[in-house]
């Protein structure tokens, strides 16, 4: 099968490894705006003759298209015309973008991949991605749902340090009892304890994990998306970043925090996930892509947790993967409402 | 006495006045620094996290 992948930074180079080491991709077509270094982070992903460096262009993905199998958009801005042309084309897509204008904008191709047949993943990176998909599998041990909530640490490459700290700035919408309520951006500080990290001060974020979540469970009363940020980030967060963003971002982390009924007691379930930010969504995004390939994801756009049909046998495949998942077993905490 | 005085006295009105507004204006100041570089404390908590095994990822069959 042949994959295109659309973007070769951070979380894009991790996806092309984990593609790469699949046996059902037999040729990788990479498209990059800049030339210069591009060629150079081709041959450290290896797989020669198997990797097709290209410069982004809108003839040369065109051109690219037939005869692909799934499109794995993992570069920063808007790259909804390539899904829009992906799905008119009858081939899959895989979005890692956690901008929630592109994300509804990829949402909105609901109607044409479920005639077309196809998937579009929206959101399938660590936040949103790993955090839907955790969320779906939480909730499939309960008969009922009632709170959603998830909370981040770190971020992958530097666009997503753009967009985080982006994110902060901007007003947030909340899921409760069946409407959304907007909120000031980077108010709730709520501390929030990570698997294997510190307590980190979170606040409200500008993502799209509630909307996705929110669209996926009906009967949901209750989301909220929360990042660590320190004051300082806060603080600055309307001037431009004020230094360069980490080429690679340090270790994080992602906890989701699911509350329901089961058997008619209340039950909490926190389950998590820690790693490099870009190398979790990296392979999420890779393991979605090889899915989307073989006709695994359920035809339509939404997040990760209502594209799949199994979250446990997908959380599985990542966990073989590299991916460090990890559940809370004690006293819970209560978030701070 | 007279309007020279009543200058004196409004000269130590206003410089009572700038050092009241510095004095407001400098314990702004320090709030703001120790409030940016404060950290957000600890709560309680027990229990710990655990890895999820291959069995834990199965299916789970709601009763």
């Amino acid at each position: 099968m042949r994959a295109i992948l659309v973007g070769l930074g951070a979380v894009g180079a991790r996806s092309a490894r984990q593609l790469l080491s699949s046996s059902s991709i037999s040729e990788l077509v990479v498209f990059s705006k800049r030339a210069a270094g591009a060629d150079a982070k081709v041959a450290a992903l290896g797989g020669a003759g198997v990797v097709r460096p290209e410069l982004l262009s809108d003839a040369s993905f065109s051109y690219a298209l037939s005869g692909a199998s799934v499109v794995l958009l993992a570069a920063p801005g808007l790259r909804f015309r390539y899904a829009e042309e992906s799905v008119r084309a009858g081939v899959p897509v895989v979005s890692v973008s956690d901008d929630p204008g592109e994300v509804r904008l990829l949402l909105d191709l609901d109607g044409e991949a479920a005639k077309q047949g196809v998937a579009v993943a929206v959101g399938a990176g660590m936040v949103p991605g790993l955090s839907c998909l955790l969320t779906a599998w939480a909730v499939s041990s309960m008969d009922e749902l009632s709170e959603v909530h998830v909370a981040s640490l770190g971020t992958g490459g530097p666009a997503c340090a753009r967009r985080h700290h982006a994110a902060l700035r901007e007003p947030v919408e909340e899921w409760r009892d069946g409407a959304w309520e907007r909120k000031v951006a980077s108010s709730g500080r709520e501390l929030v304890w990570f698997p294997e990290q510190a307590g980190a001060d979170c606040y409200r974020i500008n993502r799209p994990d509630t909307l996705l979540i929110a669209r996926t469970f009906p009967g949901l009363r209750f989301a909220t998306t929360r990042a660590a940020a320190s004051r300082r980030d806060r603080f600055t967060s309307w001037l431009p970043m004020l230094r360069p963003p980490h080429p690679e971002g340090t270790v994080g982390a992602v906890r989701v925090e699911v509350r329901g009924l089961r058997g008619g007691a209340a039950e909490t379930v926190v389950v998590g996930a820690v790693g490099r930010p870009a190398l979790l969504a990296g392979t999420v995004a890779a393991s979605m892509a090889i899915r989307a390939a073989s006709g695994e994801l359920r035809p339509g756009a939404g997040g990760l947790a209502s594209r799949v049909e199994g979250p446990g046998e997908v959380l599985a495949d990542l966990s073989e993967r590299g991916v460090r998942l990890v559940t809370f077993e004690g006293a819970a905490m209560t978030p701070a409402q | 006495m007279g309007k020279g005085s009543g200058r004196d006295s409004g000269k130590a009105k206003l410089k009572l006045l700038s050092r009241a507004l510095l004095a407001v204006g400098l314990t702004a100041l320090a709030a703001m620094i120790i409030r940016i570089r404060g950290s957000g404390g600890t709560p309680p908590h027990g229990g710990g996290w655990r890895e999820l095994s291959a069995t834990d990822l199965e299916p789970v069959d709601k009763k």
